[in-house]
């Protein structure tokens, strides 16, 4: 098949580096400029193959050139959206042809020639050859294929510009992938040597938290290494799309954290929240005296309003702990129309740091960007309350509903007559008190009652002195 | 072949290193040189300024992943794998790749794992493979999969050297990563002291390669900041480093 080829082609040449000190010239690359570009053409010539500019005979040993690849592919069942998948086969498929190394894809290819391939005779017409063979064999559905080799600068300039529409369009279609158009979720353990019962689910809706890895990131990376720490995880049937509970992805926790976290929401974080791992790049946490939630990132030094900093507050939820109240996010995250989703997203956010939330300003809805405060117009939860009352932050609409809700299904238990001899602590909302863990002082019994993570509730907090 | 070069800072391991890669030169060999002790200046003593290092190439990904510049269709390790070739610094006689700083805040196990993959993929491509490490040896174990086929511990004569390349050997043992062979260079030997000393690192288990004598040359290097790779051909320390390679070679 490649008999006219002068040079091997196989897939043992993967991997291949050609050394400066080796190559004939250089293609594209840091120093030139250079693409590559699929695209679905249905009035094709099958196998028509050209070279527009010098091929190698007519280039200078040890210089740079500029090169476009430019394919186009025509079959029944070929569709504009498998454009990018099979465009991204270039770079493996190029490799396989000895003497001829490609990197990277799109508008940052970078290509080498060596010497040793020149010498044998090999041309640019022979890659372009390999390549459409080679493209043919991979993806049957390709009917027709015509490659075209552009080494001229001022063409490569032009088809430059060609590309970039091509790329721009399938990244919009990227950034509006959601949960529900995919089937596969990736699951990330690479954090399991420190935290051995975290598995990390990533979507495209959710990226990991570390922030490094998103969705097509995992899928580059598993079929990269398919026995590696990132694994597909099938979703299964939906249990509620508005928390993003999955049946098969609490199966797949279940089993990879050894049974430790049965269940995860992947957009909330009450009730079952996602682990921690300890490498997110922020947390959000739950502040019961405001019933919202309050975000600090890893890079905010200060303190937040609940009176610990980050590095402590990492501490308590990290480790693959599931701790409801609280979720380890990346920044990327805050930038999901699923963010916290089920807790009511940016309307439910009281608090975050000034350099976080003007990394958001285009995310978070305009109308409240001015209601949450940051360090600057808050530190404690009492300045929280004022300025949110101050600037009408929608928080206090849930307060009060709430607070109704409470007083017509319970009986006020508070005597008035009370009221006269007490002092009576009531700021703006509900007092909650979280305590971890507390003691009743008085029961002298011998019965000891001690609550642990409870939230106490009280309409009103009355403080009398003994004897009156 | 793999050859870690390693040893107690100020002891003559970039000497070492330098030097090797300088006995391997103008053979046809493809030659990688490793800098992987953040404190060495293993670039200054091959004559050559490198830079960006793997360590910049991580930071850069990670702010421009932090900033939303990553295409979201584009294949991220694809732009590592060229960014790492792009740190690369390539001469006509060997290739140098500085690993530089450790990391910042923040995670970086996803970005690690796919580097250690890339770096041994490009790794693959060369004949020999000389790496700078510090004494420590938990970057190597970090930044690579592949076994080392030696390990080259450098010491002066001093007792705390020596202590250090058998703390060296003592912990190369327990690592992920599994050396063929260990050997120990000996510098700035005082003629004269070399049976001695030769004694002295037998008895606790080590095997000397070679002996490198004082040079006043080497001193005078250093101290004007001379590339050590440009010592001349006939000077005391290179011949030294070429017998020593010489026997290596044979033995591997």
């Amino acid at each position: 098949m490649f008999k006219d080829i002068p040079v091997d082609v196989s897939p043992m040449h993967e991997g291949e580096r050609i050394r400066a000190a080796n190559m004939f010239v250089e293609l594209a690359g840091p120093k030139s400029m250079g693409a590559e570009l699929i695209q679905v053409d249905e009035d094709i010539e099958n196998g028509d193959l050209k070279i527009i500019g010098p091929d190698l005979s007519e280039m200078t040993e040890g210089e740079i050139y500029p090169f476009g690849v430019y394919v186009k592919i025509q079959g029944d069942k070929l569709e504009k959206e498998l454009e990018g998948v099979i465009e991204r086969r270039i770079h493996e498929l190029s490799n396989y042809v000895k003497g001829f190394m490609h990197l990277n894809q799109r508008d940052q290819i970078w290509c080498r020639v060596s010497k040793e391939a020149f010498e044998a005779g090999f041309k640019l017409l022979d890659y372009a050859k390999a390549l459409s063979i080679l493209l043919q064999e991979d993806f049957p559905l390709i009917e027709k294929i015509t490659v075209t080799i552009l080494t001229d600068e001022t063409d490569v300039a032009s088809f430059l510009e060609t590309t970039k529409e091509a790329y721009d369009y399938r990244d919009s279609r990227a950034r509006e992938l959601s949960d529900e158009d995919v089937d596969v979720f990736y699951g990330c353990t690479m954090c399991q040597s420190f935290a051995p019962s975290h598995v990390c689910i990533v979507t495209p809706d959710r990226t990991a938290l570390c922030g490094a890895i998103n969705w097509f990131d995992c899928r580059a990376a598993a079929k990269m290494d398919p026995e590696g720490a990132i694994f597909e995880v099938e979703k299964g049937d939906v249990i509620d799309a508005t928390t993003g509970e999955y049946s098969n992805v609490n199966a797949v926790v279940a089993d990879k954290s050894q049974g430790v976290t049965e269940r995860i929401f992947l957009h909330s974080l009450f009730d079952y929240p996602h682990t921690s791992c300890g490498c997110f790049e922020a947390v959000a946490f739950y502040i019961p005296e405001l019933d919202g939630i309050g975000i600090v990132s890893r890079d905010f030094g200060g303190e937040t309003p609940l009176g610990i900093p980050f590095s402590t507050m990492a501490g308590q939820c990290s480790g693959g702990k599931q701790v409801e109240g609280f979720v380890g996010l990346s920044l990327e995250y805050m930038r999901s129309p699923k963010f916290l989703q089920a807790d009511g997203a940016y309307e439910r956010i009281v608090w975050m740091p000034k350099e976080v939330k003007e990394s958001l300003i285009e995310f978070i809805p305009g109308e409240l960007y001015d209601k949450i405060p940051t360090e600057e117009e808050a530190g404690s939860i009492k300045d929280i309350r004022r300025f949110l009352r101050e600037n009408e932050h929608p928080i206090r609409e849930r307060l009060k509903q709430s607070r109704e809700l409470a007083v017509t299904e319970e009986e006020p238990v508070s005597d008035t007559s009370e009221f006269e001899d007490g002092y009576e602590v009531e700021d703006g909302g509900t007092p909650v008190a979280y305590v971890p863990q507390m003691t009743v002082p008085g029961s002298s019994n011998g019965v000891k009652i001690i609550f642990k993570n409870a939230k106490i509730y009280a309409e009103k907090v009355i403080i009398k002195k003994n004897g009156k | 072949m793999i050859i870690a070069v390693s040893g107690k800072g100020g002891t003559g391991k970039t000497l070492v290193s330098s030097l090797l890669i300088k006995s391997l030169m103008g053979k046809g060999k493809d030659i990688l040189a490793i800098d992987a002790d953040p404190d060495s200046n293993l670039p200054e003593a091959l004559g050559i300024h490198v830079d960006r290092s793997v360590g910049d190439v991580r930071e850069e990904l990670k702010k421009d992943t932090a900033e939303g510049n990553i295409p979201p269709e584009a294949n991220k390790w694809d732009i590592l794998d060229y960014k790492i070739m792009e740190s690369l610094l390539e001469t006509p006689e060997f290739d140098l790749m500085v690993m530089g700083r450790p990391e910042g805040s923040g995670c970086y196990c996803a970005v690690n794992n796919i580097l250690r993959k890339i770096i041994d993929r490009l790794s693959a491509n060369y004949d020999i493979i000389i790496i700078d490490t510090e004494a420590g040896l938990e970057h190597l174990s970090r930044r690579t999969t592949q076994n080392v086929d030696i390990i080259l511990m450098v010491t002066d004569p001093s007792k705390r050297g020596i202590l250090t390349a058998k703390r060296i050997e003592e912990l190369s043992k327990n690592l992920d990563i599994s050396f063929k062979r260990k050997y120990l260079i000996l510098n700035r030997v005082k003629p004269g002291k070399e049976d001695e000393l030769t004694r002295e690192v037998n008895e606790i288990g080590l095997e000397v390669a070679g002996i490198i004598h004082e040079d006043e040359q080497v001193e005078n290097y250093d101290r004007k900041g001379k590339a050590l790779i440009e010592l001349p051909d006939d000077s005391q320390a290179f011949k030294s480093i070429s017998q020593i390679m010489e026997v290596i070679l044979k033995k591997i």
